[in-house]
């Protein structure tokens, strides 16, 4: 596995100050944990799998995880010689079904007594890191760490391979398993259709109008949904996935529509005549969305059936992309008024509650943040140069992370 | 919101200065492997006891798109033959005054015929806004084109945001270069 894996920075977050003392007070008196191979052979895909739980178990923040490798029976109460400090002992047993796919046995142990053992069954070798992120979370859950749910989400990103060519890309959170689900066109803005993430949307700039497609991901059925001149985006799905908030352009003016998917009816939520995108539902029923409206790209919101737009945000001078979760945003801001040298883009998070900001990142051009489902965690771009990396920031530990994509450029991200 | 992460937060310490000692060992029965998915192509018959021990394939399906025709790429200047891509500041779609020229060319080439405007910008977003920035410059070049006599209806439009680039060195001449609405002839 080649995750690259750094920890960026320990963000103090506004929310609950005296958690935050206990969660910085908590990183020093962390518990050791070491991870054994109890295969019946050590190969490859054993080593890997190893590496793998250390990335996962770092990420979940419960333990000091000690990384060297070692074997050890699945049985023996005591941990192997180069594991003799740790108090946690992470165990895990891998054989090959015989048709691509994988069984697997875990236990976890506390100072040799077993807190928790389970088999697993993986239906392609290939996507072995999932099974780690699966393990991680039942880890996690077992132990009451901060709610993690988002680790096993599959998330979709679009490539960028060369001019007008791009490719929709299925993987996990941390970009070590990839699969093409769809390639040979232009494509943007790729988005699950459902929780269940049995679907998803795009948008397919090489049609002769851009249009918004729906594909079924196991069978790869794409259907029409909508098309416009201009520009044709599904900026968010509702919670019931049953409306979008669409961006469209039919007279060349980007505005933001709610799209009824049963019925096929579209109603215009914006008329501004400069720039309305990143339509995304807000918790009180409202729209909050990106506009031009005062010479910068800022955040605002509306009621549905109101005329009323309310500025959402009034720190920065270049905030042109968000994301919701309830009533928390989080935003892109420019930081600098340099037209390009030394200028930075960071996320913040607003929450609309207290009318607190906080920054989330500390430098760089960072992009299109995405809220996870349960508002835990945000998922971000991160581009460096030509390089594009996805980043992850976990609200209940206070930790963010990077992982890097190895080519291409990530236009989009959803999970 | 606010409470549930200063209780978690608060939760998460507690149990990593105990070590969690105060937790009962527990063992989870062994999950039932034709249990319930948290994929889209396993058998469901769910013990109901365990909901994730199964991980199941993403897809079957070929990835290779046999629906549409990809768009060719552009080449240095980025429109048809004879026609001048516009060039425009940053974070502005106006017509820039050195762009009125081009303008005035590129209008007596494409009357009497179909074009799409291909808005483009530089690397800086890949958001929606970055998208809708191109599509204002095609737009401001849709507007000067009708009002030198050329049919509405004629002109087609699509913003490629940062994904069409003519030239990819990191150099601010580079990023003017793509900052562009390009003229293409179907």
């Amino acid at each position: 596995m080649k995750i690259v894996f750094l920890l960026l920075t320990l963000i103090q977050l506004s929310w609950g100050a005296d958690a935050t003392i206990e969660v910085v007070k908590g990183v020093e008196g962390l518990a050791n944990l070491a991870i054994e191979d109890s295969s019946l052979q050590s190969s490859d895909m054993s080593h890997k799998f190893s590496k793998m739980l250390v990335a996962d178990m770092n990420v979940i923040s419960l333990f000091n995880v000690d990384e060297s490798y070692a074997m050890a029976a699945f049985d023996s109460p005591v941990p192997s010689a180069v594991h003799k400090d740790a108090q946690y002992l992470l165990r895990y047993r891998l054989n090959s079904d015989g048709s691509g796919g994988i069984n697997a046995d875990i236990k976890l142990l506390q100072n040799g007594r077993e807190l928790f053992h389970k088999s697993y069954v993986l239906k392609q070798s290939e996507m072995l890191v999932f099974l780690s992120h699966t393990i991680a979370y039942d880890i996690n859950a077992k132990l009451g760490g901060s709610p993690i749910d988002w680790i096993k989400r599959k998330v979709l990103f679009i490539r960028l391979t060369s001019p007008k060519h791009s490719e929709i890309i299925a993987s996990d959170y941390t970009l070590s398993y990839q699969k093409v689900i769809l390639k040979g066109g232009m494509y943007g803005f790729a988005k699950w259709a459902n929780r269940e993430q049995s679907d998803l949307y795009f948008t397919s700039l090489s049609d002769f109008k851009p249009t918004i497609y729906k594909m079924n991901l196991l069978s790869g059925k794409k259907e029409k949904v909508i098309s416009s001149d201009g520009m044709a985006v599904c900026s968010d799905v509702s919670e019931d996935s049953k409306r979008l908030l669409l961006t469209l352009a039919p007279e060349g003016q980007p505005d933001i529509y709610l799209y009824d998917l049963a019925t096929g009816n579209k109603n215009r939520v914006t008329d501004y005549s400069g720039i309305d995108v990143n339509g995304q539902f807000m918790g009180d029923g409202s729209v909050a969305f990106v506009s031009n409206r005062l010479g910068y790209p800022n955040i605002f919101s509306k009621q549905m059936n109101s005329s009323g737009i309310s500025q959402l945000v009034y720190q920065g001078k270049n905030n042109s992309s968000l994301s919701s979760y309830k009533n928390f945003l989080v935003y892109k801001a420019r930081e600098s008024s340099a037209t390009f040298a030394g200028n930075s883009f960071n996320l913040h998070l607003l929450s609309l509650n207290s009318g607190n900001v906080k920054r989330l990142t500390a430098s760089g051009e960072n992009d299109f943040p995405r809220f996870s489902p349960d508002g835990e965690a945000i998922l971000y771009i991160k581009q460096e140069g030509a390089r594009s990396s996805i980043g992850l920031i976990r609200f209940g530990v206070n930790k963010s992370f990077i992982f890097p994509l190895k080519m291409g450029r990530i236009q989009s991200i959803d999970w | 919101m606010m409470k549930k992460v200063a209780f978690l937060s608060a939760t998460v310490a507690m149990l990593v200065l105990s070590g969690c000692s105060s937790k009962e060992p527990a063992i989870d029965a062994t999950a039932n492997a034709n249990g319930a998915s948290i994929g889209t192509n396993v058998n469901t018959s769910s013990t109901g006891t365990d909901s994730n021990a199964v991980i199941a394939p993403i897809t079957n399906a070929s990835a290779n798109d046999t629906t549409t025709g990809a768009a060719g790429s552009a080449g240095v200047n980025g429109s048809d033959g004879q026609l001048v891509s516009i060039l425009f500041d940053y974070d502005k779609f106006n017509i820039r005054e050195d762009m009125q020229e081009s303008m005035t060319k590129n209008t007596l080439l494409v009357k009497g015929k179909s074009i799409k405007l291909e808005g483009n910008c530089d690397e800086f977003g890949s958001d929606e806004y970055n998208f809708a920035l191109g599509l204002k410059r095609a737009n401001a070049v849709k507007a000067a084109l009708v009002n030198s006599g050329v049919s509405a209806d004629a002109i087609t439009m699509a913003s490629f945001g940062e994904s069409n680039p003519v030239c990819l060195e990191k150099t601010q001449e580079c990023w003017a270069k793509n900052r562009r609405v390009d003229f293409k002839l179907p």
